[in-house]
């Protein structure tokens, strides 16, 4: 079974789509510099967006794709390479496979009860659970922008809006609920205050954390700037030494 | 000139980005089909729908909650792709949020939409050439990827990643990020099984820091 779901039609099915997206992205791109050069903004600003986006996405890039060789052993390759290049989640892709093999019959999800039914049906359950956002943004991403946008004027004047606040705002909360729950785990993971569960996550959250602010000093008081750019991918690589090492 | 050039540019950006999510929401439903026929095994639409009442409900109210609160954060191209290419949370988000940090641009502003596209653009294009690269070397990489050695780092990207960003975001706003860190700290720690829901935390904990944000943004400005 695995030989079939690692075949060339899937293998070119798959790619397509992923080529398609990246296409999508390729056009995306091109358009926001391009405007961003018309409305007179920085080219070096621009340059140095893209030059950190990247270096910033490769290692929880290469996070995803050890999900890819995870699953590629119970659903073949191509798949769980399509599913996390387009519209997947590393944390959504396995507990919805795994969810979606039991619902078809399978005790556990893995190459050796695979039939190409349960493989399909798996296959649909997973694309129909995580599609939702994207039905979303295609009917509301517009009317739901124009509604939040707030006084034009505002704007103009280059103000900082509430808007602004807010968002950050939303973050500190995204990343206090993450650094929470990794003190929550360590205190109370295997059982209330016990002070017995992982303490790893502590410790690469404030090595990466210290070497940000080393990162910070460098480019705020040592005129560095272009450190700007690899200081997240270089404190996460700090961070992650860290936990190989503790 | 910049104002009917920014309009054109958005009313452009709606129609590509309906196009092609629709395109690849058509392509993602469709490729279960395809590969079934090639099988010789179409879907079982009985056990999928129950699948989906099982398991979907939850991913579909966490698909709304998603769209409700980061659509605004990555404005209209690149809330478009971040929902097209997905790990919104491990990834876009922290992604688009670093790179307005770095441009110093504003929520709302047409700077802040290109930034925010450029970002999740350029991040998405990452992962798709790692991943493609991965699959096409899998065979070599796989067992350097697998070592034992490597897998605490591996396991602990997010980690890293927050650990980060907490310090980029909470030295410039100490007052509000005390209270929902340690609301949620006691929350993880005296509830522990909510750890296993840290997505959905992440609600309430935004909620928080957006009203205290308010309070202080709204002395600040009864002060002036």
């Amino acid at each position: 079974m695995l030989s079939q779901l690692n075949s060339a039609p899937l293998y070119l099915i798959c790619g397509s789509i992923v080529a398609f997206v990246a296409a999508v992205c390729i056009v995306f791109m091109v358009r926001a510099y391009k405007a961003g050069i018309a409305i007179g903004m920085d080219p070096v600003k621009l340059k140095r967006t893209l030059t950190s986006s990247v270096t910033f996405s490769i290692l929880p890039s290469v996070g995803i794709l050890l999900g890819v060789i995870a699953l590629s052993g119970s659903l073949g390759t191509p798949w769980p390479w399509l599913r996390l290049s387009v519209i997947g989640a590393l944390h959504y892709e396995t507990q919805v496979a795994q969810a979606a093999a039991e619902r078809v019959g399978l005790t556990t999800l893995s190459a050796a009860e695979m039939t190409p039914v349960a493989f399909s049906t798996i296959a649909l359950l997973m694309s129909v659970c995580i599609m939702w956002g994207m039905v979303l943004s295609f009917f509301f991403n517009k009317a739901y922008l124009q509604k939040l946008s707030g006084d034009p004027k505002e704007k103009k004047d280059g103000k900082k809006s509430f808007g602004d606040t807010a968002m950050v705002a939303m973050f500190i909360g995204l990343v206090s609920t993450y650094i929470g729950s990794y003190i929550g785990g360590f205190v109370s993971g295997k059982g209330t205050l016990s002070f017995q569960g992982d303490l790893t996550p502590i410790i690469v959250a404030a090595v990466s954390g210290l070497c940000m602010a080393g990162f910070i000093y460098l480019t705020e008081k040592k005129n560095m700037v272009w450190l700007e750019s690899f200081s997240i991918a270089g404190s996460m690589l700090a961070g992650m030494l860290a936990a190989i090492l503790f | 000139m910049n104002e009917k050039y920014l309009e054109k540019y958005e009313r452009k950006t709606h129609v590509i980005g309906r196009t092609a999510t629709a395109v690849t929401l058509v392509m993602l439903v469709g490729a279960p089909f395809l590969i079934g026929s090639i099988l010789g095994a179409l879907p079982d639409l009985s056990a999928a729908a129950k699948g989906f009442l099982s398991v979907g409900i939850i991913w579909t109210v966490s698909s709304v909650v998603e769209f409700l609160v980061y659509t605004p954060m990555l404005g209209a191209g690149g809330g478009y792709l971040a929902f097209i290419t997905g790990n919104l949370i491990n990834m876009k988000i922290p992604c688009a949020m670093n790179a307005r940090e770095i441009a110093g641009t504003h929520t709302g502003t047409p700077e802040n939409e290109i930034i925010s596209t450029l970002s999740i653009a350029a991040s998405s294009l990452t992962t798709i050439t790692v991943l493609a690269l991965g699959v096409l070397l899998l065979v070599p990489l796989q067992p350097v990827l697998q070592s034992e050695a490597l897998q605490p780092a591996f396991a602990n990207v997010v980690p890293a990643l927050f650990g980060a960003m907490a310090y980029q975001y909470f030295r410039r706003n100490i007052k509000l990020a005390c209270v929902p860190l340690t609301i949620m700290t006691l929350l993880f720690t005296f509830v522990p099984s909510l750890i296993s829901q840290t997505s959905i935390m992440i609600i309430p904990a935004g909620a928080i820091s957006i009203g205290l944000a308010w309070l202080m943004w709204r002395r600040k400005g009864l002060q002036a």
